[in-house]
């Protein structure tokens, strides 16, 4: 090892770089990209007829310059940590905080205020912040998880965090319009459904990796779908009702559609059963219509979707508007900085920073721009999906995959509000919105797809026996009618390999070890 | 037209422009990508050390990598060729299916053995479950390339 950094100073003793040249590429369109699109902002401004309110105000340029030295700094950090990392990903998210940059940039500053000191910082500065903090929490992750023991092994525990953490929002959350979505510990203010979840993902990848073999058996039919042991659908039972749950007392009608798609979606992933998906669905319409004869904020979401005009000064006054907004950017869009024009000097969508980002950028990029931005959420999706396949175990494969899918997800529950697909759900857009929680549980999505997409992480542990319920039931056991080794042939069964280090060690050529 | 709306104009497509050839680039990369596995040739799925030999072909100690089929015989045209007396020429093979891999006997004279115990018809064999066919034991191991860093 001394060997091969000798030609470094000695304070970079332990450090390996590796050259990223597919990122660095990408990044350099990035940084093009968004060096474009704040000059036509410019320019649009300078265009802009001085006594017309458009809310433009003068750019800041440091903003773009902090930006695009973060980004560079994030790029060295990776190349520094020597891991073989997935090299598309951070470019795709560079992209989408750039476009976000860019919006909150250009939407009116004072829709955000908040007094840090002697600084008075609008939506912009803010959003910058958070910006920073969620990409130095991504690389963080990437550089320094090195294996996912935390994460494995302590799966109940974080179901019981996410929890308790759902309760005390229940109980102690702060309600804005209605919903009761923020929880406020001393100077600290946040969503605790964001983190959610990724505690969410964790558990499901370690419950779903440890009991898959118990899952995929059948022994209940009901007419033509066969269902699995009945204690296995306890969690699903139990998924739907804490999803009732965040309806009914939070009414976060986005994080419960959130929540109980990507549980389905990773159902489906780690048994290939169609019948969960069936039976999920099932479930869903059943309580959605109970939801929509109870909760009337459920009632007056869907009533907006059904038709927004029939109190078009009220309550589907934001839908309207953002549905005018995607119809006056057309193929192409007005430009940067040219569309939402105002309405008696309030824009006419006031969450647009929010809750209807996609809104002011199809105004703005027109169908042309939005349909690159579904794009880039694809590429999160599909390189989420790669990480999983080429993961070296079941648990990584299913926390990888629910990783991207929760951002995958969140992206088009809330661009199908957006467009009056389905009832609007008051989420974010990953990357794109403003808002400190969201951009650093992404960020954390983020940094551990890269650690997880590193094929040199720590050796996965030996496969374990099932839980203390399929013991209990007595499903995980192999059949007594085959003798021998037939009986192995099972998951939970099959001989315990050797720990790693020594089947290392056995191995001819000693070169392997576990490094540093 | 007035040349400094047409620049606007032309910066807003170029914008658009540099989305799509960012978009463009990763869907080449991605197309790259897929080339790539596709040529690989066969990934290796798990490796055999020979543990004991007494004939010493192959050697003690010796880690063979696997594809995902693989025959165990004397004869030459075997993927793993084991030179004892009493190792038929097709003598078993070994077969990668989903996530585990499997041992089927090819009827030979002497038999298969999973861990000291027989192999009727296909057996899973998990890593480090030792393979005996004739006086050779094969220890199955994971692939080299979950063994550590490089």
């Amino acid at each position: 090892m001394t060997a091969a950094t000798a030609s470094l100073p000695a304070i970079f003793g332990g450090i390996r770089p590796r050259a990223r040249w597919r990122e660095t590429k990408l990044l350099a369109v990035v940084a093009a990209t968004i060096l474009v699109g704040s000059v036509s902002l410019e320019l649009t401004r300078q265009v802009a007829v001085p006594g017309e309110a458009t809310g433009l105000h003068p750019a800041n340029p440091l903003h773009l310059a902090i930006y695009l030295g973060l980004l560079l700094v994030a790029h060295v950090v990776l190349i520094l940590s020597g891991r073989r990392m997935d090299q598309i990903l951070f470019p795709t998210v560079a992209m989408l905080g750039g476009i976000s940059l860019l919006l909150m940039e250009r939407l009116p500053r004072n829709l955000v205020v908040q007094s840090v000191g002697p600084w008075k910082l609008g939506l912009g500065d803010v959003q910058l912040a958070w910006l920073i903090l969620s990409f130095v929490l991504a690389t963080g992750l990437a550089v320094t998880v090195r294996s996912d023991r935390w994460l494995r092994l302590y799966k109940y525990t974080w179901a019981a965090a996410g929890v308790a953490l759902l309760l005390a929002t229940f109980v102690l959350g702060d309600e804005v319009n209605g919903q009761r979505l923020s929880l406020t510990l001393g100077p600290i203010s946040g969503q605790p459904s964001e983190l959610l979840k990724v505690i969410l993902v964790v558990f499901l990848a370690g419950y779903l990796s440890e009991n898959r073999p118990l899952l995929v058996e059948e022994s209940t039919r009901v007419g033509p779908i066969s269902l699995p042991p009945l204690p296995f659908l306890a969690p699903m039972v139990a998924m739907w009702a804490i999803a009732l749950g965040i309806v009914v007392v939070q009414r976060d009608l986005g994080a419960a559609l959130l929540f109980f798609t990507v549980f389905l979606a990773l159902l489906y992933a780690a048994t290939g059963r169609p019948g969960y998906v069936v039976m999920g669905v099932l479930l869903f319409l059943v309580g959605a219509f109970v939801m929509y004869q109870l909760v009337p904020t459920v009632r007056v979401r869907v009533d907006i979707w059904l038709d927004p005009f029939k109190d078009r000064t009220g309550t589907g006054y934001q839908v309207i508007q953002s549905l005018y907004a995607f119809a006056r950017g057309g193929l192409l869009g007005t430009g940067l900085g040219a569309g939402l024009p105002t309405v008696n000097g309030v824009l006419p969508i006031p969450a647009v920073h929010t809750d209807f980002p996609l809104a002011a950028l199809g105004e703005e990029l027109g169908l042309v721009g939005i349909m690159a931005i579904l794009g880039l959420f694809l590429v999160v999706i599909e390189r989420g999906l790669r990480i999983a396949a080429s993961a070296a175990d079941d648990f990584r494969a299913i926390l990888a995959a629910g990783l991207a899918l929760v951002i995958g997800t969140q992206a088009f529950i809330i661009a199908a509000g957006n467009l009056k697909l389905i009832p609007l759900t008051g989420i974010t857009l990953p990357f794109i919105s403003y808002g400190g929680s969201s951009l650093l549980v992404n960020g954390i999505i983020v940094g551990l797809l890269l650690a997880l997409s590193d094929r040199g992480v720590e050796p996965p542990p030996p496969p374990r026996r099932p839980g203390r319920l399929a013991r209990l039931t007595g499903l995980g056991r192999p059949a007594a009618a085959h003798p021998g080794p037939a009986a192995a042939r099972s998951g939970p069964s099959v001989p315990v390999p050797p720990r790693t280090p020594s089947g290392a060690a056995e191995l001819a050529e000693p070169g392997g070890g576990d490094g540093g | 037209m007035d040349p400094f709306l047409l620049t606007v104009w032309i910066v807003r497509i170029l914008f658009l422009g540099l989305l799509y050839l960012f978009l463009f680039r990763i869907a080449r990369a991605l197309v790259g990508d897929l080339r790539a596995a596709a040529r690989e040739p066969g990934a290796e799925l798990g490796r055999l050390v020979v543990v004991t030999s007494p004939a010493g072909e192959p050697a003690e100690g010796t880690s063979l990598a696997l594809d995902a089929i693989a025959t165990i015989g004397r004869d030459v045209n075997n993927a793993v060729v084991v030179e004892d007396q009493f190792v038929s020429a097709e003598h078993a093979i070994l077969t990668f299916r989903g996530r585990n891999w499997y041992v089927e006997d090819l009827g030979s004279t002497n038999g298969t053995f999973i861990n000291g115990s027989p192999v009727d018809g296909v057996a899973p064999v998990g890593f480090g479950d030792v393979v005996q066919v004739g006086q050779v034991r094969l220890r199955l191991e994971r692939p080299r390339s979950d063994a550590g860093r490089r």
